[in-house]
């Protein structure tokens, strides 16, 4: 991008300074590092330099990002909420949207400390989101059974059937 | 192996039938830049990546394109569930129908059978990551023109969701190429094939 563009919008890249109001940011959550001397002929991507600032899970599921840096909406229409929102079925696909992304970092990232940190305390929660909700609502996969009174894991709805319709899926907590 | 979970990885909830958006969508279940196509080319390429990082990447990748399938099959199925002969004639998907019925088939928008013509498994480092960026582009820009031609509100909120994924797939994919290069003889990084030259 044009030098004089960046510098006329100082906030389009993030820097922490009078033009950012992110919350919690740090100098440069949209930006990432680059060499300052690289082998000619490679694509270089920057560095995602933290795994934080990071949106809330429910929001993470929402805008399909757990990282506002990489947040880059098509003509910058966002979704306001997803369908399940506020749901049993919505916090579990939440906290495992988080759980995943936050591995996909880590791939890349597997030194940062902090971010795996945040894992283990995601990766509890998600145990016992899930836990919570195939005891109210049957089995997400077919080893939730062992409490179970009747094999339970062929019973509709499946998931390209919701329609949210469905009393089971979509009670708000 | 795989197990499976029974639940979406993004809620999709469509009331509306249109066999015709429905058409355009299934590009992305088994067309070129499909999600059959990601995962089958991150979980074929991952075989012959050299480091941890890299196999992990494309494991997990692989992986969620597979739920990426679901959900596109999810909502090419909602979008037809309910349609009627009259509704299948006034979206002019007639060809579809006499084959395919209501089913789910991997094909493009324009009817060509989804095949591995569109995907490379190269053995080749940097080629197979340059490719999986390349890949997440195109995905990226077939969900922008699903936008561009949807005015379902149901079904643009999966595909906004599917959209970001495409990015944040990429940034890892840049980042396991930076990986990759910075690993290799600074003088010559084309020296030789970390995939094959160990």
């Amino acid at each position: 991008m044009d030098e004089k563009l960046i510098r006329k919008d100082p906030s389009f890249f993030g820097r922490a300074g009078a033009g950012d109001k992110t919350p919690g940011a740090e100098p440069g959550w949209k930006t990432g590092d680059l060499p300052g001397s690289a082998p000619l002929a490679a694509g270089y991507v920057p560095e995602q330099r933290s795994a934080r600032p990071v949106y809330e899970a429910a929001d993470a599921l929402t805008r399909g990002t757990l990282f506002p840096g990489l947040d880059l909406p098509f003509m910058n229409v966002v979704n306001k909420d997803s369908p399940y929102a506020g749901t049993h079925l919505g916090e579990l696909m939440a906290i495992s949207f988080v759980t995943h992304e936050l591995t996909l970092y880590l791939d890349t990232h597997t030194q940062d400390r902090e971010a795996f940190e945040l894992l283990r305390n995601m990766l509890a929660l998600k145990k016992e989101a899930h836990e919570r909700y195939a005891r109210l609502y049957g089995p997400v996969s077919a080893d939730d059974m062992p409490g179970g009174t009747a094999f339970s894991w062929t019973r509709s709805p499946w998931p390209w059937e919701t329609t949210g319709k469905e009393p089971d899926a979509n009670v708000r907590i | 192996m795989f197990v499976y979970e029974k639940k979406l990885q993004y809620p999709v909830k469509v009331a509306n039938t249109n066999p015709r958006l429905a058409m355009t969508i299934l590009t992305q279940y088994g067309g070129p830049d499909g999600e059959l196509g990601a995962s089958l080319r991150y979980l074929s390429q991952r075989y012959t990546m050299p480091y941890d990082e890299l196999k992990g990447l494309l494991t997990d990748i692989g992986t969620e394109e597979l739920g990426h399938l679901e959900m596109i099959g999810t909502l090419v199925y909602q979008l037809t569930r309910n349609m009627s002969v009259e509704d299948v004639k006034k979206a002019g998907i007639d060809s579809y129908f006499v084959d395919h019925t209501a089913g789910i088939y991997p094909q493009s928008a324009g009817g060509v059978p989804w095949s591995a013509g569109g995907m490379q498994s190269s053995g080749d480092t940097i080629a197979d990551l340059t490719e999986d960026m390349a890949a997440e582009q195109k995905a990226r820009k077939t969900y922008d023109n699903i936008l561009r031609l949807s005015d379902d509100p149901d079904v643009n909120n999966v595909i906004r969701f599917l959209r970001e994924r495409e990015i944040v797939h990429f940034q890892r994919f840049g980042e396991a190429l930076r990986l990759v290069t910075e690993r290799q003889d600074k003088r010559n990084i084309y020296a030789v094939n970390p995939g094959f030259d160990r």
